[in-house]
């Protein structure tokens, strides 16, 4: 009974929060310039696409699915919003722009995987390639400049705090809601827990997939156009290797690779670890080559500690 | 002489008492049968018996001599042998590496001896009349029933003094069920005492000489099998007389809730005639794989109709889903509660509102503290034994998951209920209590299917039967025409 008082922050949050704070407190002790405001707005900062994006995939995860397109995504649909704005003058087009096409992109993951029944993984590797391609076909590889509203949601401030930051907090205060308190969201976690009871106790699967691709694919749609916002310019490189820091920071945040567990608290933790990690490299000078290992690594300690979770509570 | 004599035995868990003062013996070359309900302490008082756990009060005495088990290994010491439920095989290891484990062979140079182990394997197992299982294959890849025989052979070439089984039969095939019996039946004339729990009665009555039944913690009978019957078995297990019996309905059948013509699926069932009215249940009989499943997932809309009609209510249903029949009032308790049924990383009270969460909130919302009421009212009404409506649902037993998932069922308010072997692996308290559900939800007028492959179940729970063969139903029954055997032969008529 006592259990339930926990839920909010049970053990897997708690192990990420711990992670959290370690690294935290070394940062503090081996870096004069870490607790100084501007930097720690900076991680916040660097949190909040990873964040943004993460929200997404962690439905995916737990309806057992997997996103890895979400990088890709968001290079097409920074690239696709900066044109659509350059060509019209409108700069604020952009932002619907990229959210329509991180949308489809996601429709278009969502329809392989309920439709033709393709294996999410490959699925959304195709879209990853294809998304990436087009990005680079639509601006010769050239980056395309970015202003207004886009460039306000990227760098601008609210009272000295980040706009993107205050926006990833809200997404992720919906999302909160959204798994814990809506019909969808119960789904979601049905599915990823038992796809074939969930199917005979009336769930319509494939909507529901859908809609959770969909959602990951409109969120990176999102997180691109306010990722160009921030360097004033979409790049079509842009988010190139991003699905690794949001998985990890899904994975991180305690949700089970199969389905069915996760929580949102926890991912939003998992970002900003992943962002501190990031900070950590610049602020000890170490070699950003190290950071790329290091992300590998910190990877598969996440899913490695996921599955001896899991071997221990098929032993209980 | 008793070979092992307990007094007395305590045992509780966290304040719970789960034995209450056992006196249990049993002497050499005895069978002896262990019945009762899931929860009534069999479990624990063999772990007691062999060390596995301790008693909180109580003496354990072998041979006469009292003896303090204080693990597993104390008990093997002293020749008992606890063969658990759940496998403990090595998956990627031979079958004959399995029956050696602890204690391989080894010949010159200190290298183990492949040889001399596959024909110790060989032996063990043809002793337990396993013939049929290669000692070079990986235990891995057995069926389960051949796990259990591995594990078996492995106790059994200890040469244990005591041998104690927790249900071998539940996953073996009548054929391997006569050899192993054959075998249990030598080892006690060469003077083993064997403890046998099961909730197989009709094995407990034909193997054991003796049959012991605990009821909540307590030993309420202790009976030689010879003159005792399973209603005998079944009042003391479960406190009530009559468990089995018919009971006709006051109200004639309402209005016609189903009707299935010339129906199939292009497969494994064609040309299907059922009909089923409000407040009655109707069986599905078969053999196995004669299509009783098939034919409720072809109802439900979980398999396409490719031949003939199904109506709901008078209106045509061609479900394209399962969440098409549940907004039509179709409402399907699965067969295999672990594969299809539960949402084991869920709560009590998520698994009851899964199929209706329209009913608990409003613009897509889903209130946890209604879900959690309605987990509450089901635990009334359906009698679950649960600690609370947060609780894990992995953390009760089947016949409680079972009654769980028949709330999922009932809270989606179903006109038609369908059921999938209803009673498969439960207690049978928990069937009894299960039984008492199907009757008053068809008194309250709902119309419900059953498939079972039990005749007994059939005959106490329903109507009518529709009996099937090879994916086509061949006749339907009622009151006055239905019997075991008649039901039998029908299943027989396509084979």
């Amino acid at each position: 009974m006592r259990r339930a008082h926990l839920r909010f922050l049970d053990v897997r949050e708690a192990s990420v929060a711990l992670m959290l704070v370690a690294v935290a407190v070394y940062l503090s002790f081996a870096s004069d310039y870490f607790l100084a405001p501007r930097n720690l707005l900076n991680v916040g900062r660097q949190a909040s696409v990873v964040g943004m994006v993460a929200l997404g995939q962690a439905l995916v995860i737990i309806a057992r699915g997997i996103d890895l397109s979400v990088g890709s995504v968001i290079g097409l649909s920074a690239v696709a919003g900066a044109i659509v704005a350059r060509e019209t003058g409108i700069d604020g087009l952009s932002l619907p722009v990229a959210a329509i096409v991180g949308l489809a992109c996601g429709l278009f993951n969502g329809l392989l995987y309920t439709k033709l029944r393709i294996n999410p993984f490959i699925a959304t590797l195709g879209t990853l390639s294809i998304a990436r391609g087009i990005a680079l076909l639509l601006t010769g590889g050239l980056p395309v400049p970015l202003a207004g509203p886009a460039e306000f949601l990227g760098a601008g401030r609210l009272g000295g705090i980040p706009v993107s930051l205050i926006i990833m907090l809200v997404l992720a205060a919906v999302f909160v809601v959204i798994a814990g308190s809506t019909r969808f969201g119960r789904e979601v976690f049905a599915i990823g827990d038992n796809p074939k009871a969930s199917r005979l106790a009336g769930i319509p699967l494939d909507w529901v997939r859908l809609r959770v691709f969909a959602i990951s694919g409109m969120l990176a749609g999102f997180g691109g156009i306010i990722l160009a916002g921030n360097l004033a310019s979409a790049d079509p490189n842009l988010g190139l290797g991003y699905e690794l820091d949001v998985i990890a920071a899904v994975i991180l945040g305690g949700t089970s690779l199969s389905g069915g567990r996760g929580s949102i608290p926890g991912v939003i933790l998992g970002a900003v670890l992943m962002a501190l990690l990031n900070n950590a490299f610049v602020l000890l000078g170490i070699s950003a080559y190290w950071q790329v290992v290091t992300k590998g690594v910190v990877i598969i300690l996440a899913v490695g500690l996921d599955s001896i979770r899991r071997d221990k509570s098929a032993d209980d | 002489m008793s070979l092992l004599e307990a007094r007395g035995i305590e045992k509780g868990f966290g304040g719970n008492p789960v034995l209450r003062g056992i006196d249990f013996s049993v002497r050499a070359g005895e069978i002896v049968g262990l019945l009762g309900e899931n929860g009534a302490g069999k479990s624990t008082l063999m772990n007691i018996l062999s060390g596995n756990l301790q008693p909180d009060r109580g003496t354990i005495a072998i041979a006469g001599r009292e003896a303090s088990l204080g693990s597993a290994a104390a008990g093997q010491a002293l020749g008992i042998r606890f063969i658990h439920q759940e496998l403990s095989l090595l998956p990627s290891l031979t079958v004959a590496e399995n029956i050696s484990v602890g204690r391989l062979p080894r010949g010159r140079l200190g290298l183990v001896d492949r040889g001399r182990m596959r024909r110790n394997a060989r032996a063990a197992l043809d002793t337990i009349g396993a013939m049929g299982i290669d000692p070079k294959r990986l235990a891995g890849s057995l069926r389960l029933g051949e796990q259990q025989l591995v594990e078996i052979a492995r106790a059994v070439s200890h040469q244990p003094r005591l041998l104690i089984m927790d249900e071998p039969t539940s996953s073996l095939t009548a054929h391997e069920v006569d050899g192993f019996f054959a075998f249990v039946r030598r080892l006690a004339a060469q003077g083993t005492a064997i403890i046998f729990i099961t909730h197989r009665l009709e094995e407990a009555l034909s193997l054991c000489h003796r049959l012991v039944v605990l009821r909540n913690g307590a030993l309420v009978a202790d009976r030689p099998a010879e003159g005792t019957d399973r209603q005998t078995l079944i009042a003391d297990m479960t406190g009530r007389a009559s468990l089995f019996t018919y009971q006709p309905h006051a109200d004639a059948p309402g209005e016609r809730l189903l009707e299935v013509e010339a129906a199939g699926d292009g497969s494994d069932l064609a040309g299907i005639d059922l009909d089923l009215r409000s407040g009655e249940v109707v069986g599905l009989f078969g053999l196995v794989g004669a299509g009783r499943t098939e034919l409720l997932e072809l109802i439900f809309g979980a398999r396409r109709l490719r031949t003939g009609r199904i109506e709901i209510g008078g209106r045509p249903a061609r479900f394209a889903s399962p969440a098409d029949a549940v907004r039509r009032g179709l409402a399907l308790v699965p067969e295999g509660r672990k594969v299809q049924g539960i949402l084991p990383q869920h709560d009590i009270a998520r698994n009851v509102a899964i199929a209706n969460l329209g009913a608990f909130g409003r613009f897509g919302f889903v209130s946890s503290r209604r879900e959690r009421a309605a987990a509450d009212r089901y635990r009334q009404a359906l009698g679950i034994r649960m600690t609370g409506p947060r609780q894990a649902i992995t953390a009760l037993s089947g016949g409680n998951q079972q009654k769980v998932l028949i709330g999922r069922a009932l809270a989606t308010g179903p006109r038609l209920l369908l059921l999938d072997e209803p009673t498969h692996g439960v207690d049978i308290g928990a069937k009894s209590d299960i039984y008492e559900i199907i009757r008053a939800e068809a008194r309250s007028g709902r119309g419900i299917l059953v498939a079972s492959s039990e005749t007994e179940e059939i005959l106490t729970l329903c109507d009518r039967v529709a009996v099937m063969s090879k994916g086509r139903l061949v006749d339907m029954l009622d009151r006055g025409s239905m019997s075991e055997a008649r039901m039998v032969e029908l299943a027989f008529t396509g084979h």
